[in-house]
């Protein structure tokens, strides 16, 4: 890579975040510890303990409620956003805790980004704007505009697609075009962990297998932690899985975590079984 | 959100049961035993459950006793340098240049403070939220203070006796000149003989035009509409004197209440029309399919099903409407004239009115004239409070048994009442 | 793929069916209800029309009168041997009110919309709500009681101080004091009238910013102001033109507050601070008792129709801009 970093903006007496022995832009790991989530009061999500290594690919897995959006918004603070919402626990990256005192949420979900089901890039900026954004929201400048929005699509492999086509707006792509942006955005900032929830649910196959194709190339700049329902898609993409089940009336838990041809070839739970095999009922 | 016993809610320490908690704890790169386990040889279901404490839920907050700090700081800074410079150095005087400038030096301090101790990027976060904070406060602040402060100039001066009982006539007396001898009836007959009236008239007429809008649909329903919106901006001013214009100057009719009411219905006529088309459109078409279905003719459905849905949602109107008009002072200038005595016949000669009286009292050299005014103003103020509040009520959703009848959002309906908002133009059913 | 669907076995002598249209036939009750509201919705057309075309006939003679000097005099001008009635000062005077409304109302309206819509705790944000909602109902007579007596003393001393460190600014020049009942004031009182106007339908329309941006946005670690400007506040713009607009129409008409504060004056001005000025409403209210007078009853019917058309216009235009961006297609200006 030949443009200089973005770094995370600091000023005198600025708690430093993750003091790890990495920086910004390089992989990290995702420790999260009891988590627990409430919307309103009711408990959805319960003591989930999960490890989410260091360049790997983790995919989330479980049937529809379960708490799988919940939990991965709680791994970079997305779900405070929502009026209503608690949690506790604690979520490390690299073993700073997220949620720890002095730590600011715009801070971490620029070291964990994310990638929503829907595409939603801004309608009203262009593309090299769309992924420029989050640079420009936190105010960092990096060395050469122009390459880093190369770099970016390249990763998300969409350059080819836009290159002679940067100063359109970012509506006038297709969805699936729309979601690698929305990939090439995120990357932009540099983060450590790249959080995905069921970013091809929308998309058409040839897409898809675009993005299952990108996030295997980005795997070894960023960690990534997927959403998905497709079992198939699961086992391509991650390197491990953690299933979810929410039984009627009762919050979300992780029932089995593992590496993925563990889970999809020899599971230690009936329930992971019937729902790897689609005989969840 | 779930009724039911079943659903675990959390509130702190709260006994929560959990299935094996071997399960959850997995580290996600466990080596395990080789050797897949044939299927029928999994662990039976889960452990027995187990009564476990689940920790507190928190809020994570993005604002916390360090940020405190450094808003009060910035304000007691703030406060201290306005006073040097604003008394000691410029010598000036008036509470609201101060506030002025404690303000503006508030938001620079507090921006200044935020980015040394934290970043730039908070800090011009903070000092929008503090503006956009400080903006309601004031808009709210200002509502409160007026209607404190009518109340305040009004109550502790208020004879109730003759307050609704006495007209102004006895005020050209000069022995009785006080305020035990002086009231606002002539001004409380005539407001409402005069919304009343405006009310019977309007009220059928918006009625039957939101049906045509949304029910018939007939020719030109379009027209009518962007006519309705445009109504609904004309100046109050305009319809007296467009009322005037027509009927006064014409000798049509003399200056009268009942001319009053037909300038208040220029005003209401658009207001109610837009409120209650709001809501005839969110009586489900189910409704009325089911009605036609049945036979029944186009009226009989309007009359018989649509209406009778919607009452709530037009009871809601009318009230709005009467806080509406019943507050209109320059209509009636050219109207109702006003008047020192009791009128109680609407269709002839001068007529008082609550708005006129505060209009015409506030501006005499007369401390007892002044008082009147400001009573009136109160009586004025406290009856559009109390429309204000039925209003909400009858808007409300009554409870489960509200749910089939058909309401649009209360908070929208008072909205459009009061605001010019544009009437969309509704989707085909 | 072309499959081929018609599988049924035809018969081909069959006739080919013919469309029918179905006419509805309505019974006579149903005739004279529909006869009966489209009526209404005719009256009400017809009274706009009446409204305009009222005015606009007894307001003839007098323009027949003064001719377009009407737009270029201001007050009464002597010509000849019966005065003709100019409306210029009243028409800047108008525009001037309006004008400081906007600026300051305008600017505050659109906060308060924002922290109704994106800060207020969802749990106090209905009554939140409905207190704004109430503001607009409160009678603007009361509106011009309080500025009269609370609000004028302060604004005098701010006044003071405008004009004497700001006086570069030829607006805020003051050769004749004093400085009460002036344009500045007035404007003020309008602006905090037409808040929530234009507060409520900001609100409406930031309410309807899409939540996928807004996540996006926070997302990618921006604040709260920053997701605000990047999605909420550009897709709102166009409702938050129309409803400025709105307000501007609001502010334009305003009679009773403005006549409560502002001392009539016949001379075109620009110096908003000091005491004197006109608008149109606040002219036909204190000159309609007195008519007969130098000012006849056409010339003030004459006021009346250019402010019914000024503000007619004005409300046109922004219920367009304010639809169209409710429906999301967004406004070029
Ligand atoms: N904003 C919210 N308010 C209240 N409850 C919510 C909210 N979002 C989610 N929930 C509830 O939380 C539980 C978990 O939801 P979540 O979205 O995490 O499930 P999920 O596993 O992502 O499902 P899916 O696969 O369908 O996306 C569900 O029972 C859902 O009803
Ligand atoms: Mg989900």
């Amino acid at each position: 890579m030949t443009t200089t970093l973005p770094t995370a903006p600091t000023g005198p007496g600025h708690p430093q975040p993750f003091t790890g022995t990495r920086t910004l832009g390089e992989p990290g790991q995702i420790d999260a510890e009891g988590v627990c989530a409430w919307f309103g009061g009711r408990l959805v999500l319960e003591t989930v303990n999960l490890t989410m290594e260091q360049s790997k690919v983790t995919a989330l897995i479980g049937p529809s409620g379960c708490g799988k959006s919940t939990f991965l918004r709680i791994l970079n603070r997305m779900h405070e956003v929502v009026p209503g919402a608690q949690l506790a626990g604690s979520v490390k990256l690299d073993g700073v805790d997220i949620y720890g005192p002095g730590q600011r949420a715009m801070e971490t979900r620029r070291h964990i980004g994310m990638v929503f089901q829907k595409p939603n890039p801004f309608p009203a900026m262009t593309i090299a704007e769309n992924v420029l954004a989050g640079l420009k929201f936190s105010r960092s400048t990096p060395g050469d505009k122009d390459d880093l929005v190369q770099e970016a699509l390249t990763k998300a492999g969409l350059w080819n697609e836009v290159k002679d086509r940067l100063g359109e707006l970012g509506g006038a792509l297709s969805g699936g075009q729309q979601q690698r942006l929305c990939i090439a955005r995120s990357l932009a900032v540099r983060p450590r962990v790249l959080l995905m929830d069921e970013p091809c649910s929308a998309l058409d196959p040839t897409s898809t297998l675009r993005i299952e194709q990108t996030i295997k190339e980005i795997a070894d700049e960023v960690t990534v932690v997927i959403v998905t329902h497709n079992m198939q898609q699961a086992q391509r993409v991650s390197d491990y899985c953690a299933f979810f089940l929410a039984a009627e009336n009762q919050p979300g838990r992780v029932i089995e975590a593992g590496r993925t041809e563990m889970i999809f070839g020899e599971p230690t739970d009936q329930r992971t079984f019937d729902y790897v095999n689609g005989q969840f009922g | 959100m779930i009724a039911d016993g079943t659903t675990q809610s959390a509130p702190e320490g709260v006994l929560v049961t959990t299935t094996s908690a071997s399960t959850q704890s997995a580290p996600v790169h466990e080596p395990r035993p080789p050797g897949p386990p044939p299927s029928g040889e999994f662990p039976e279901s889960p452990a027995p459950p187990r009564p476990r404490r689940l920790p507190s839920p928190i809020r994570p907050g993005a604002f916390g006793a360090e940020d405190a700090t450094i808003l009060v700081g910035a304000a007691v800074s703030a406060l201290c340098l306005v006073w040097i410079v604003f008394y000691q150095l410029t010598s000036l005087s008036g509470g609201l240049g101060f506030l002025i400038c404690w303000y503006l030096a508030f938001l620079g301090l507090t921006w200044l403070g935020t980015a040394q101790v934290i970043e730039r990027q908070v800090a011009t976060d903070r000092v929008v939220a503090v503006v956009v904070v400080s903006a309601a406060a004031l808009v709210i602040g200002i509502i409160i203070f007026i209607v404190a402060w009518v109340t305040y100039k009004a109550v502790p001066t208020i004879h109730w006796a003759a307050l609704f009982t006495k007209d102004q006539k006895s005020f050209q007396l000069a022995e009785s000149n006080a305020l035990d001898h002086v009231g606002i009836l002539h001004a409380v007959i005539g407001t409402f003989e005069q919304v009343l009236l405006a009310v019977a008239i309007g009220v059928p007429f918006a009625v039957a035009t939101a049906i045509y809008l949304n029910e018939v649909r007939g020719f030109g329903s379009r027209t009518v509409r962007t006519v309705v919106t445009a109504m609904s901006g004309t100046p109050s001013v305009v319809a007296g004197v467009f009322i005037y214009s027509m009927l006064i100057l014409t000798h049509v009719i003399s200056y009268s209440g009942f001319a009053a009411s037909l300038a208040l219905v220029v005003i209401l006529l658009p207001s109610v029309t837009r409120v209650v088309e709001e809501v005839l459109r969110v009586v489900p078409s189910g409704l009325r399919e089911a009605s036609q279905a049945l036979g029944a003719p186009e009226w009989r459905t309007v009359w018989s099903v649509v209406l009778p849905t919607a009452r709530s949602g037009v009871v809601t109107a009318v009230l709005l409407g009467i806080a509406r008009i019943v507050g209109e002072t320059a209509p009636l200038l050219f109207t109702a004239v006003g008047s020192q005595v009791l009128n109680l016949n609407p269709l002839s000669g001068d007529q008082g009115a609550l708005p006129l009286v505060i209009w015409s009292d506030v501006r005499q050299p007369n401390a007892v004239l002044i008082d009147l005014a400001f009573q009136a103003a109160f009586v004025l103020m406290a009856f559009v409070l109390i429309l204000f509040v039925l209003a909400r009520i009858f808007s409300r959703p009554k409870g489960k048994g509200g749910k089939g009848r058909a309401r649009p959002e209360e908070d929208d309906l008072m909205a459009r009442f009061f605001v010019p908002i544009p009437i969309e133009e509704s989707e085909s059913r | 793929m072309a499959i081929d669907l018609d599988l049924a076995p035809r018969r081909p002598q069959a006739p080919a069916p013919t469309p029918i249209t179905v006419t509805r036939d309505y019974s006579t009750p149903d005739k004279v209800f529909r006869w009966g509201v489209q009526a209404s919705g005719l009256g009400v057309f017809l009274l706009l029309v009446a409204i305009g075309s009222f005015l606009a006939w007894s307001g003839w003679p007098a323009f027949k009168v003064a001719g377009w000097g009407f737009f270029t005099h201001s007050g009464p001008v002597l010509v000849g041997s019966h005065a003709n009635f100019g409306v210029l000062a009243s028409l800047t005077g108008t525009v001037e009110v309006a004008f400081v409304a906007m600026v300051f109302g305008a600017p505050v309206a659109i906060c308060t919309a924002l922290f109704l819509s994106e800060y207020a705790p969802l749990r106090s944000r209905r009554s939140l709500i409905a207190m704004i909602d109430l503001a607009a109902a409160i009678p603007s007579i009361i509106f011009g009681l309080w500025a009269f007596f609370e609000l004028q003393p302060n604004v005098v001393g701010l006044s003071t101080w405008m004009s004497r460190h700001l006086a570069f600014i030829p607006f805020f020049k003051v050769t004749s004091p004093p400085l009460n009942a002036s344009i500045f004031i007035a404007g003020l009182v309008v602006g905090i009238m037409i808040v929530p106007i234009v507060a409520s339908i900001c609100r409406e329309v930031f309410s309807l910013a899409p939540a996928g941006e807004r996540e996006a946005a926070l997302a990618l670690g921006a604040s709260r102001w920053q997701m605000i400007r990047t999605v909420v506040l550009p897709f709102g713009r166009g409702g938050m033109i129309g409803a400025v607009m709105l307000g501007l129409g609001r502010a334009l008409e305003e009679t009773i507050a403005v006549t409560i504060i502002l001392a009539g004056s016949y001379k075109v001005t620009g110096q908003i601070l000091q005491h004197g000025g006109s608008t149109i409403s606040q002219l036909i209210a204190i000159n309609f008792n007195q008519s007969g007078g130098a000012l006849g009853v056409h010339d003030l019917l004459l006021c009346g129709f250019v402010l019914f058309l000024l503000t007619l216009v004005i409300n046109l235009a922004a219920s367009a801009i304010v639809n169209r961006s409710r429906s999301g297609a967004g406004v070029d200006l």
